[in-house]
């Protein structure tokens, strides 16, 4: 099995990613979203714990996702992370800022 | 949104942080199970995943970072710390705690009284636009007409009058007014439910409510048309005077009262708990109000000021523009109507101001004495703070040492202090509330609301204010000293609990400061109580013991002239002489200090020059009841009466001033000019016939059966008696009834009692501020004991080596009372200074003493000095007593 050269998420797109995961599934914890993420990207796009849950926590605060207790297929108490309404407005504006963003560094990066 | 979520969190820290370790938890074990899959041992998996997760504690702290709590917990554990330092020191923090609770105790209660009498609105809607209407008489003083009828508002200046109905017409046409309505005292004899009684009440202008604001709760206010003499007679009643009078009666309205023999009809029942403005300044409850129905003799009379006025400015008018408004009508008046208006011009004030009126003064006088135990108690407190944090130096220091910051340290130091405010300011506001009902009880009659006084958020934001900003202000400076410690100079110094130079000038800055503060108290207090030993020693000039005096108020209905009121009181006279135990007795329109009359009077035919004296009309055995010694002449008989010549007996205040000290006896005197001509026929010693405080004024003593001399009413009857003479009420008022069974008995005082009322309100305020001095020189001493016992300690060592080589304890008492002298008499200056600027808001209290008077400022100087010494020589005397081969070696 070849393991994919891994990639630190660009700063600033960590939110983007985990609304964007939650907007496209079903209440998913911590862990579930890291894991997504990873798939998703081929294994490229890591998510390091260190910066998931203080993500989780800022996005908690800003009232973007919801987080409730639920279990596992283990039955362990895990807490499911859900977007909001608010989330999903932020998620629109973040999509538009990030097209916007790459468009504009793809156009410096285009051969002349 | 976000912060009251923040707050909530805060709330729920610890479920949350135990909610995120358990995620946390969750995704090491995923991790290790997947990485398990993947092939590794599960005891590699389980340290790969960890080791890859990182630091959870570092997670946890950026996440409480986030959710903002970081200074939240650190206050919290400053908290935690600072209230478990205090428990490790109950005896600081009891003093401290106690100390502050004490200032702030006396602050809260004397708060509470004055926000009940001055700072409370009426209980009227919009009460700030009510005024108080009187008349000045602006008339040089020596010839000045005096009323001793009382008015409302005591604090007016001299030559204040009530208001002339004929006048008030005219000062109602002022734009400024929205309306003006006149009301005065008006008590009836209520007869027919139970025993007749005399009910307090009022005679008010038909408009008085609606100027107030206050609709009756059942029925309706006055028409205009029944203000009016000969119109239907109509009551407004209280609630009170419904419900206890009668039982509440449903078909109360419609009913008939009767009151001084005439049938009033109930039109309206006033809200519960309904004050005149009268009853706030008096106290006794209004029961009754009836039409004023002014005569039209009255209302075109201009020389009568017989009302109280209340008014309401116009919306936007202020008092100012109002009161130019006024006096430009009432200049009008003067020109028309030189005779009656000339002196006089129309004054108001706020209404709430004009009642609290001369107490106010006193209780500001009273709120600027405890504004300064606040300040002792303070920096008593700022002392105590200081003393603790030098013993904490050496913890500071090895804090430091470790790498503490100094606004940490400053920050932790200041949390303590606001413990201690917080302590300090409940147990005051407890001690406060108990002060409050002490003082209410002990409080003299006649401060208008006291008996309301309160805790409402007004005393508590002052008392919370004081609390914190002591907690900031003298929490800083021990604070800040203790974060200029150098660690390695205060490590250095093994000796623990050393403050060094710049807290021992500190603190002797401090107790300075409390001599100081507690000389003015002592001072203040000595001119209260100078004022109230000279009050006490001054000689009313009659007898005030085994004498008791009462009212009788003949209704006009039965006994419609001066003759039938005399007659009244010759058989009751008659009557009562035949009790045992009556000595002698008295009849007279009023007994000395219960009001009165004065009217102008022409001496010897002389038309040109009107004099003012006192009028009393007073039943032959008038001065031997009283005990006032007749001094030449003869005294009134009973043979004087309406058929023999008219005559009057004068003191010696009317021979000096307005005979120039000839001999009165056979002069005449008339009160007009087709008036008959009285001769003077005995002269009778000086009496303060208005109380102590009051001066001596010429008196004329009239015939009470010689009617027709004067016009006012026989209405006050006293008996000295042998024995006790409350006991002989029970048998006087018998006889009352057995002359007409109608009549009630009211206003029954002992003349001591009369006397002691009178000085009541001196007596309190002298009290309060004794006490409140004693409590400041309580408090300076603790400060000075406590800084001369640190010093001491200081120095034992030094004191320890004088002693070796050979100092007498002498040497040693000495050398500490210098150190303590300097400071005392640093205070002493300092206070002395102060009082002179201070006292000066006293004068209007004072009685005869100057506020520069020496004695005071003596007395005070040499009670602090001695007390202030006696406590320095408790230290002294065990710096003297010091063992040097202990105190060597402690060094």
């Amino acid at each position: 099995m070849s393991v994919p050269k891994r990639e630190e998420i660009p700063p600033g797109t960590l939110e983007m990613l985990i609304l964007k995961t939650l907007a496209r599934n079903k209440p998913l914890h911590g862990f579930a979203i890291a894991e997504f993420i990873l798939e998703t990207s081929s294994g490229v796009l890591q998510v390091e714990e260190g910066s998931l849950y203080p993500a989780l926590q800022r996005m908690l605060l800003k009232d973007w996702i919801a987080g409730d207790w639920g279990k596992t297929e283990e039955n362990r108490r895990a807490r499911y992370y859900s977007l909001t309404a608010e989330g999903r407005k932020q998620l629109a504006r973040e999509l538009d800022r990030y097209a916007r963003v790459s468009q504009a560094i793809a156009a410096i990066l285009q051969p002349a | 949104m976000k912060l009251p979520r923040r707050i909530a969190a805060f709330f729920h820290r610890e479920a949350e942080t135990r909610a995120l370790r358990e995620e946390m938890q969750l995704h090491v074990e995923l991790r290790a199970r997947k990485l398990h899959h993947a092939g590794l041992a599960p005891v590699d998996a389980g340290f790969a995943a960890r080791r890859q997760f990182g630091n959870a504690a570092v997670y946890q702290d950026q996440i409480s970072a986030i959710w903002g709590w970081t200074m939240w917990e650190r206050f919290l554990q400053d908290l935690r710390h600072g209230i478990r330092m205090l428990f490790k020191a109950p005896g600081f923090a009891a003093i401290t705690v106690l100390t502050l609770a004490l200032g702030l105790g006396i602050n809260t209660a004397i708060f509470s009284a004055v926000n009940a009498v001055m700072l409370r609105p009426l209980p009227y809607p919009q009460s700030d636009r009510l005024i108080s209407l009187w008349e000045e008489n602006t008339q040089p003083r020596d010839q000045r007409f005096s009323s001793s009828g009382t008015s409302v508002g005591s604090g007016g200046p001299v030559g204040r009058t009530t208001v002339s109905p004929a006048n008030l017409a005219d000062y109602r046409a002022c734009a400024a007014f929205e309306d003006l309505a006149a009301f005065d005292s008006y008590p009836g004899n209520l007869t027919g439910i139970g025993t007749p009684e005399r009910i307090s009440g009022e005679a008010v202008t038909w408009n008085f409510f609606s100027v107030l604001g206050v609709l009756p709760a059942e029925g309706r206010p006055f028409l205009a048309e029944e203000d009016r003499p000969g119109a239907n007679l109509v009551v407004i009643v209280s609630h009170e005077f419904w419900q206890r009078r009668m039982g509440g009666a449903a078909d109360a309205l419609g009913r008939s009262v009767m009151l001084d023999g005439n049938p009033y009809r109930i039109v309206g029942i006033l809200p519960v708990g309904f004050q005149s403005p009268q009853e706030v300044a008096l106290k006794t409850p209004s029961e009754v109000f009836r039409t004023a129905s002014y005569s039209s003799d009255l209302l075109t009379s201009r020389g009568d000021h017989e009302v109280n006025v209340v008014g309401r400015l116009k919306p936007g008018v202020s008092v100012t523009a109002a009161q130019a408004a006024l006096s430009a009508i009432s200049a009008s008046l003067g020109k028309q109507f030189p005779d009656s208006n000339r002196y006089f011009r129309a004054a108001i004030a706020p209404l709430r101001d004009d009642l609290a009126g001369k107490v106010s003064q006193s209780l500001w006088a009273l709120l600027g004495a405890s504004g300064l135990i606040v300040l002792i108690a303070c920096v008593n407190v700022a002392n105590l703070l200081m003393v603790r944090a030098a013993g904490r130096r050496h913890e500071s220091s090895v804090r430091m040492a470790l790498g503490a910051g100094r606004l940490p340290l400053m920050r932790q130091l200041l949390t303590e202090s606001l413990v201690i405010a917080v302590a300090g300011c409940l147990a005051g506001i407890v001690l406060g509330r108990l002060l409050m009902l002490g003082l209410t009880v002990i409080a003299p009659p006649g401060i208008p609301r006291i008996e309301s006084a309160g805790m409402d958020w007004r005393v508590f934001s002052v008392a919370a204010v004081i609390a914190l900003s002591t907690a900031v202000i003298f929490g800083m400076a021990p604070a800040w000293q203790a974060s200029q410690v150098k660690p390695v100079e205060a490590l250095k110094t093994a000796a623990r609990g050393t403050g060094g130079a710049s807290q021992v000038r500190w603190r002797t800055a401090l107790t300075v400061a409390e001599v100081a503060l507690s000389l003015v108290l002592l001072v203040g207090a000595g001119l209260l109580l100078r004022s109230f030993s000279t009050v006490m020693g001054v000689k009313l000039g009659f007898q005030t013991d085994h004498v008791i005096a009462m009212n009788i108020n003949l209704p006009q209905l039965r006994y419609p002239d001066g003759d039938a009121r005399w007659r009244f009181f010759q058989n009751l006279e008659d009557r009562v002489r035949a009790l045992p135990g009556v000595v002698a007795l008295a009849t007279a329109n009023r007994m000395p200090m219960r009001g009165g009359w004065s009217s102008g009077l022409f001496v010897d035919g002389d038309m040109e020059n009107e004099y003012v004296p006192d009028f009393q009309a007073v039943s032959p055995g008038y001065f031997e009841t009283l005990g006032i010694p007749l001094l030449r002449g003869r005294s009134l008989t009973l043979q004087d009466d309406g058929k023999s010549l008219p005559v009057a007996v004068v003191n010696q205040a009317f021979a000096h001033q307005l005979l120039h000290d000839r001999d009165p006896i056979g002069h005449t005197m008339q009160r007009g000019a087709d008036a008959p001509r009285i001769s003077v026929v005995g002269v009778v010693n000086d009496i303060r016939r208005a109380g102590k405080e009051a001066r001596i004024k010429p008196e004329v003593y009239l015939c009470a059966a010689q009617t027709d001399l004067y016009p006012t009413h026989l209405a006050d009857f006293a008996v000295r008696s042998a024995g006790d003479p409350r006991a002989l009420v029970n048998a006087i008022s018998h006889e009352v009834w057995a002359v007409d069974k109608d009549q009630p008995v009211t206003n029954v005082h002992t003349m001591d009692e009369i006397v002691d009322e009178a000085v009541s309100e001196r007596r309190f305020q002298t009290l309060l501020l004794l006490i409140f001095a004693g409590v400041a020189v309580a408090l300076a001493i603790v400060g000075i004991y406590g800084v001369l016992t640190y010093s001491v300690n200081q120095r034992l060592s030094e004191l320890g080596i004088r002693v070796a080589l050979g100092a007498p304890p002498r040497a040693i008492v000495g050398l500490v009372l210098r150190q303590a002298g300097a400071l005392i008499a640093a205070g002493i200056a300092l206070g002395l200074a102060g009082a002179y600027g201070l006292t000066r808001f006293l004068q209007d209290l004072l009685f005869e003493v100057k506020s520069t008077d020496w004695h005071a400022y003596a007395g005070a100087v040499v009670l602090l000095a001695v007390v202030a010494v006696i406590a320095a020589l408790i230290p002294a005397r065990r710096g003297a007593r010091v063992d040097p081969a202990i105190a060597l070696r402690q060094e």
